[in-house]
């Protein structure tokens, strides 16, 4: 045969088909984009450098897994109506002669033309895209922009890759659907008709089961940050279950509507729900896809927003006081106090000498040491903590001896502790019986100052591990008995802790010159004397850094909220097209029966709703499920405020509402059109 | 007065800008009786689809008038038509037009559901009408899984389930093997006897020599007709093969 007949019919088919190819390689083409986006703002270097990009790239990074599955189902289940509606057309050609392998050309060159097209300018958008995200991203924050073009060829690659093999599996699906046809089958193909699903009362029983457990895990875990394999683990439960029960439950539900004959034989629903059982299965997956991306969409945009809307809270948690500086040194050293003593009086001085007036002050030391807590006991030896297998995060916890005169003098209260007793508090209120024991010491407790803690630390309810703060008698007595222990590179576990912290009443530029100052200061003084760790800094100049880490979320909340709203406008117009069309004879046959077009409107509309509002009820469920977790990781940036989150989380829900209201108003238009 | 009465009804498609115009029908003239079963034969383009459209309310002649039963379709509003339709009429395709998304139950119910009826009634006539059809077994199937007979009669149940005035059948055995022709042209007959009015369009001769009169359109306009009245189907069958030769022929009557 003469070269190039292949390419030539499959184009020709293409375009003869294209009303269902268009749509088809428009969603390639963003599908593609997006994933590259998605990989670029996760994976590549650009955003590595930026302060504080961690969180956010690693958010980025889980979405791009998520799209490129995403992808492939969404890609399977295109490819699947589009091949349904050309098989008369294969099936001609068999009768016209090919036999099944010229046939499997003809596939092969479609899919790779698809393929090869979609792929290159969805790359192409991709990366056009990726420097717009990344200009409007530095604008947002505030920093210099990169001007340079970059493409970053990691992400370029794994594209590459993803797609290729997506689009492999969908050529070898397509020629199993054709091949194991006759031609008659192919030609009555349009008309047969699937086989309407079964309620499968299994899987939907499991989709609940699985739903309800990763419901039930993200409700209990308490601790994000070591619980956040449970959380991952929460959140593929929770999309598992919501595919499995959408899928099964959906049919269910169609064919309990169906049973109850008051309610199914009603004009309005006989039609529609005959049809939504009919195609729930396929109709499942995409719900889901959109419940899903909803669920995004609303936990990334209320998170973000909160988080850059209580920037200045998170701020001011963090850094109480306009000035602070901090020193750390591990072991017992006699003269620790009178060193910070000297420090003390080093810094006010020269914060004086710059025109400070120091108000505010708060300036102590505390010995720590840190171990497995469990039944009012602080395990500090080695073993148990190298048992690394059985920790129970949650339980790692710090011990903060404070010394009573000192927590007097600073923060203005009258305890007084006799030898062997401690006054304990937590900022989470942890219960601890008469006794606490750290390594083989025990106090007796008696009192606690739980409620006084956010005095001590603004931020510590919402710290990782919990801190035990002991107020005792005479700290360095206390501390004397945990000489003795060290950890496995032999240095020791008790540490002294320097805080210092006050207001200056200078102006913003004061504050950070005076910053600069005092830790040039510190470090003459410290350096060189065995301290571990040891800084000076500025509410002021922070805010720079937060403005850049909150509004660097902010805007990737957004940009990831714009995809996802994308693609699920994008499943929707295409769900409803390919309905309309496959709807249009139906609703032909029934004008001829005796269906006005009020009617056939109604229906439609009592359809769409119900489609349309499965996912935005569940999304919503899942939003309220998993609020909470998203609250504890808010804690971690010093946000305190579930009031703000919840707020920001019903502008967002509302906010979507409305975009999804449109969009369903728009396809549903188009829908009608095509159908009437 | 008859139940169907057709008054010069004449149907032109316009062409488009000026196109050239088509008239489908020139001057049709008949009336139907109650309980009467009639065949309207005639060839490809004779008019005949376009002439049962405007019976069943899908389409309006330019001209003329057709009465059902007191009622003028031309004056019929459009909001109205479809519960006419639904009231008066029952409607059998060549191809069945079955919902695949229905049973065959269900899409029998079909017409009762928009008319807002009870299941119990729905229920009711079904129960009457299944055995009569032969389709008992067959109610709680997908019209994927049954055969074009069992599938023709469904939609021969479907039309006769609202207690329509009159049947309205087009080229009802077009799409069936001979044995499923043979089937549903004597439950036609059945139904015929029962005292249900019947009026198709074929231009099968044996389809036409069930009917008990044959009306032959040609070019627009009823050219010619023929009663049964005692004859066989055999004989019957004879006469209308004599006049469609006729009519080949270019003969007058």
């Amino acid at each position: 045969m003469k070269a190039g007949f292949y390419p030539k019919m499959a184009v020709s088919g293409m375009r003869k088909n294209g009303r269902l190819y268009t749509p088809y390689m428009i969603t390639c083409i963003l599908m593609v984009a997006m994933f590259y986006i998605l990989h670029f703002l996760g994976f590549s270097d650009v955003m590595k450098g930026m302060a504080g990009g961690g969180t956010a790239t690693d958010m980025v990074g889980m979405g791009a897994y998520i799209m490129a599955i995403f992808a492939a189902i969404f890609l399977f289940y295109t490819q699947s109506t589009l091949i349904k509606g050309r098989k008369k057309e294969f099936g001609l050609y068999s009768i016209l002669g090919m036999n099944k392998s010229n046939i499997g050309k003809i596939i092969f060159w479609e899919t790779a033309i698809t393929g090869v097209f979609s792929i290159g300018f969805g790359l192409l958008t991709g990366i056009g895209l990726s420097k717009l995200a990344e200009l409007g991203f530095t604008k947002l924050i505030a920093v210099p922009t990169r001007y340079e073009f970059s493409v970053s060829g990691i992400s370029v690659i794994t594209t590459l890759i993803l797609f290729t093999i997506i689009f492999f599996f969908i050529y070898l699906n397509t020629v199993r659907q054709v091949r194991f046809a006759n031609p008659i089958q192919l030609i009555s193909a349009g008309k047969a008709g699937e086989k309407p699903p079964k309620a499968n009362w299994a899987v939907g029983i499991i989709g609940l089961a699985v739903l309800g457990s990763g419901y039930a895990i993200a409700l209990k875990i308490e601790q994000p940050i070591s619980a956040l394999m449970w959380f991952f683990v929460a959140v593929i439960l929770i999309i598992v279950g919501t595919y499995l029960v959408l899928i099964a439950g959906s049919v269910i539900l169609c064919k309990l509507l169906q049973k109850n004959k008051k309610y199914y034989y009603k004009t309005n629903h006989f039609v529609s729900v005959s049809s939504m059982a009919y195609r729930m299965k396929r109709n499942g997956a995409s719900l889901a896809s959109i419940c899903i991306l909803l669920t995004m969409i609303l936990v990334t945009l209320s998170s973000t927003t909160a988080l850059y809307t209580g920037e200045e809270q998170c701020l001011d948690a963090r850094y109480p006081n306009e000035i602070g500086a901090f020193a750390c040194k591990y072991g017992f050293d006699e003269s620790l106090p009178s060193q910070g003593e000297r420090l003390d009086k080093i810094l006010l001085a020269a914060a004086e000498e710059n025109g400070a007036v120091v108000t505010n002050n708060y300036t102590y030391f505390v010995y720590s040491i840190s171990g497995y807590f469990e039944n009012d006991r602080l395990e500090v030896n080695l073993n148990s903590l190298t048992d690394m297998a059985f920790i129970d995060y949650d339980k790692v916890a710090q011990i903060q001896f404070l010394d009573d005169d000192d927590y007097n003098r600073v923060f203005g209260h009258n305890v007084k502790v006799n030898p062997g007793e401690a006054v304990v508090g937590t900022a989470k209120k942890i219960a601890i019986g008469n006794e606490i024991t750290i390594g083989d010491v025990s106090f007796k407790v008696s009192g606690r100052f739980d409620d006084a803690i956010s005095e001590i630390d603004p931020i510590a309810a919402g710290a990782a591990s919990p801190t035990i703060y002991m107020i005792v008698d005479d700290v360095e007595t206390v501390a004397r008995n945990f000489i003795q222990y060290v950890d496995y590179n032999g240095e020791p576990m008790l540490a002294w802790f320097w805080y210092c912290r006050f207001d200056t009443g200078l102006d913003d530029e004061g504050q950070i010159a005076l910053a600069e100052t005092l830790s040039e200061k510190v470090t003459e003084e410290l350096k060189g004397k065995g301290f571990s760790n040891y800084y000076c800094e500025s509410h002021e100049a922070e805010r720079g850094d937060f403005v850049s880490t909150f509004g660097g979320l902010f805007f990737l909340g957004i940009l990831l909220s714009i995809i996802f709203l994308v693609s699920c406008v994008v499943i929707i117009y295409y769900k409803q097209i390919s309905e309309g069309f496959e709807d249009q004879a139906r609703f032909g046959i029934m004008q001829k029966v005796g269906m006005n077009r009020d009617d056939i409107r109604k229906s439609i509309n009592s359809q769409m709703l119900t489609v349309f509002m499965i996912p935005v009820i569940l999304a919503c469920i899942h939003l309220a499920v998993v609020l909470p977790i998203v609250d504890k990781l808010l804690m971690l940036f010093g946000l305190f405020n579930m009031p703000l989150l919840l707020a920001c989380a019903g502008v967002c829900v509302l906010a979507c509402g409305l975009f999804y209201a449109a969009t369903y108003k728009l396809t549903s238009n188009a829908y009608y059109k095509i159908v009437s | 007065m008859s139940l169907l009465e057709v008054t010069g009804v004449k149907k032109v498609y316009k062409g488009r800008r000026g196109g050239a115009s088509v008239e489908a029908l020139k001057n049709v003239i008949f009336s139907v009786e109650k309980g009467e079963y009639v065949a309207i034969m005639g060839e490809s383009g004779s008019g005949k689809t376009t002439l049962l459209n405007i019976l069943a309310a899908l389409d309006k002649a330019t001209e003329g008038t057709v009465i059902l039963d007191t009622m003028n379709l031309g004056t019929i509003k459009d909001s109205a038509i479809a519960r006419f339709r639904r009231d008066n009429l029952g409607y059998v395709f060549q191809d069945f037009n079955l919902l695949d998304t229905f049973t065959l139950e269900d899409n029998i119910y079909l017409p009762l559901v928009l008319a807002g009826k009870k299941h119990q009634e729905m229920k009711e006539r079904l129960d009457k009408l299944a055995p009569a059809l032969g389709i008992t077994d067959l109610l709680k199937k997908y019209p994927y899984e049954v055969s074009g007979g069992q599938k023709q009669r469904a939609a021969v149940a479907r039309a006769l389930i609202t207690n329509p005035k009159i049947i309205l059948a087009d080229e009802p055995t077009g799409a069936l093997d001979s044995k499923s022709s043979d089937e549903l042209l004597s439950l036609f007959k059945k139904v015929n006897q029962m005292g249900q009015t019947i009026l198709m369009v074929t231009h099968s001769t044996k389809a036409a020599s069930h009917a008990s009169r044959v009306m032959f359109i040609k070019d627009g306009i009823i050219f010619h007709q023929i009663y049964k009245g005692e004859s066989t189907d055999r004989q019957m069958y004879q006469k209308i093969s004599d006049t469609l030769t006729l009519l080949a022929q270019g003969g007058d009557k």
